[in-house]
């Protein structure tokens, strides 16, 4: 189910912007945690001289999230990517050294699309309020080519799912393979 | 008792403005969906899933944005109009739009400017109304 | 990764637009998981063109009086097509308002003709010191580093 033949083999930096899972409820909601360090490499561009985590990484930590979400709530059998942010409201920024929570649930869930609320808190301060939406892939681009297999939901996740598959109420549908 | 197409009107207005990002002023009733507030399919599904969070009441999409497999039939769509048949089957599954214009020339190109918020006050209207 | 998400500021008319492009290389390390067998610019990357585009018209258009300026918004951003490894994107966006602390925006990105992206943006922008006057120089540091790239992404170099 993961790790088909990826186009390069060599990658010094994942696209993973969530650190673990704090609490899943499959279908319903879950809890991510960002920790924002100086060790990430980006922050010494954003800004030189003040580093702050940029706003759209918060949007992908809450895609990722709420993607995993939804994703595992159709037992990761289709290929769920972003396709819209209705809203994404920022109240402060963040500096290195700052812990964040990311909380989604989902509002809605139908055949082509699931549209998804959360937050991102520091301690109790409230950074942002994002809402998503997500698409089926193959059912809404039609006329586009893509692999046959999931590429949405790849090795690249395995360490986090395996805390959604011991973390969740509900018993997996699938055994999650290890990368 | 029915609602008031006012109060109706201004709640659809709070949904998309939430869903499109436009500002207040540019909801008006005649304002197209398409056209003017820059709705596409992803946002047609946005529009319904708040329609139904805000009225408690299931949408089928395809009875307020039936335009997409209305499209995709060639019984019903020849030479970028619709066919008899495809203007009997819209009539059908909009009654909630005004189609007297439309039926002049049917040019599915103009299919979008159908759906305007009106169209969209009309049929919660009736669906909220209808018992 | 290397945080700038343009390559060249294309044309600027300060106050009201700015266009930029942007190249996608499989150089850029993220795309190894994003997707592994089909590479494609994340969403909030394309994003993130648009809002270092509208930043720069901010910055440019102030003269560089404020050194953050962030995104306070983004509203209805619809994905309509992938970007792969070989194309270029142009991002264009246009300013409704620009006024000292806050900004708004209608942003879109093109590659190969084809729709790619589309947004409304809501930047803020202020000093350090506004809050804490002893951060005025942390508040030049950051201008002049971003006057330095703002000559490079507009090859003034």
């Amino acid at each position: 189910m993961f790790d088909r033949s990826p186009v390069l083999t060599w990658a010094p930096m994942r696209w993973i912007w969530i650190d673990k899972f704090a609490e899943f409820e499959s279908g319903h909601r879950a809890v991510a945690i960002k920790n924002v360090t100086l060790a990430e490499d980006h922050l010494h561009d954003h800004f030189p001289g003040f580093p702050i985590m940029p706003e759209c990484l918060m949007i992908e930590a809450m895609a990722q999230t709420s993607g995993i979400l939804v994703g595992e709530a159709r037992g990761f059998r289709e290929k769920v990517i972003l396709a819209k942010i209705s809203k994404a409201v920022f109240f402060d920024y963040v500096r290195p050294g700052d812990s964040l929570r990311i909380e989604t649930q989902i509002t809605t869930m139908a055949v082509e699309a699931a549209s998804t609320s959360g937050r991102i808190t520091r301690a109790d301060q409230i950074i942002a309020e994002i809402d998503l939406m997500f698409s089926h892939v193959d059912r809404n681009l039609a006329g586009m080519k893509f692999p046959e297999e999931n590429f949405v939901f790849s090795g690249t996740f395995t360490s986090l799912l395996r805390d959604v598959a011991l973390n969740h109420k509900r018993p997996a549908e699938q055994r999650l393979e290890s990368g | 008792m029915g609602r008031d197409r006012d109060e109706i009107f201004q709640k659809i207005r709070g949904v998309l403005v939430d869903a499109l990002g436009v500002d207040e002023d540019e909801v008006t009733p005649e304002a197209t969906l398409m056209g003017d507030l820059g709705a596409e399919s992803i946002d047609f599904l946005d529009i319904v899933f708040r329609l139904e969070k805000a009225f408690a009441i299931k949408v089928p999409r395809e009875e307020l944005f039936p335009a997409e497999s209305l499209l995709n039939n060639p019984e019903l769509v020849s030479n970028g109009k619709l066919t008899a048949k495809g203007l009997a089957e819209l009539r059908e599954r909009v009654p909630h739009t005004n189609l007297s214009g439309f039926e002049k020339n049917p040019d599915i190109s103009k299919l979008a400017d159908l759906f305007t918020v009106n169209a969209i006050v009309t049929y919660i209207d009736g669906r909220l109304n209808a018992g | 990764m290397k945080f700038v998400l343009i390559d060249k500021i294309v044309s600027l008319e300060k106050g009201k637009r700015l266009t930029a492009v942007k190249c996608v290389s499989l150089a850029e390390e993220y795309l190894a998981d994003h997707f592994p067998t089909f590479p494609v610019l994340p969403g909030v990357l394309l994003l993130e063109g648009l809002v270092e585009s509208a930043s720069w018209l901010v910055r440019m258009t102030q003269d560089f009086a404020c050194s953050m300026v962030l995104l306070e918004q983004a509203r209805n951003v619809k994905y309509k097509s992938f970007v792969s490894p070989g194309s270029q994107i142009e991002y264009t966006v246009e300013a409704k308002a620009i006024d000292r602390n806050t900004s708004s925006f209608v942003g879109y990105g093109v590659a190969g003709g084809q729709e790619i992206v589309e947004a409304r943006l809501g930047l803020r922008h202020f000093n350090l010191a506004d809050r804490d006057p002893a951060m005025a120089t942390v508040d030049s540091q950051v201008i002049q580093q971003m006057r330095n790239r703002y000559d490079l992404l507009s090859q003034q170099v």
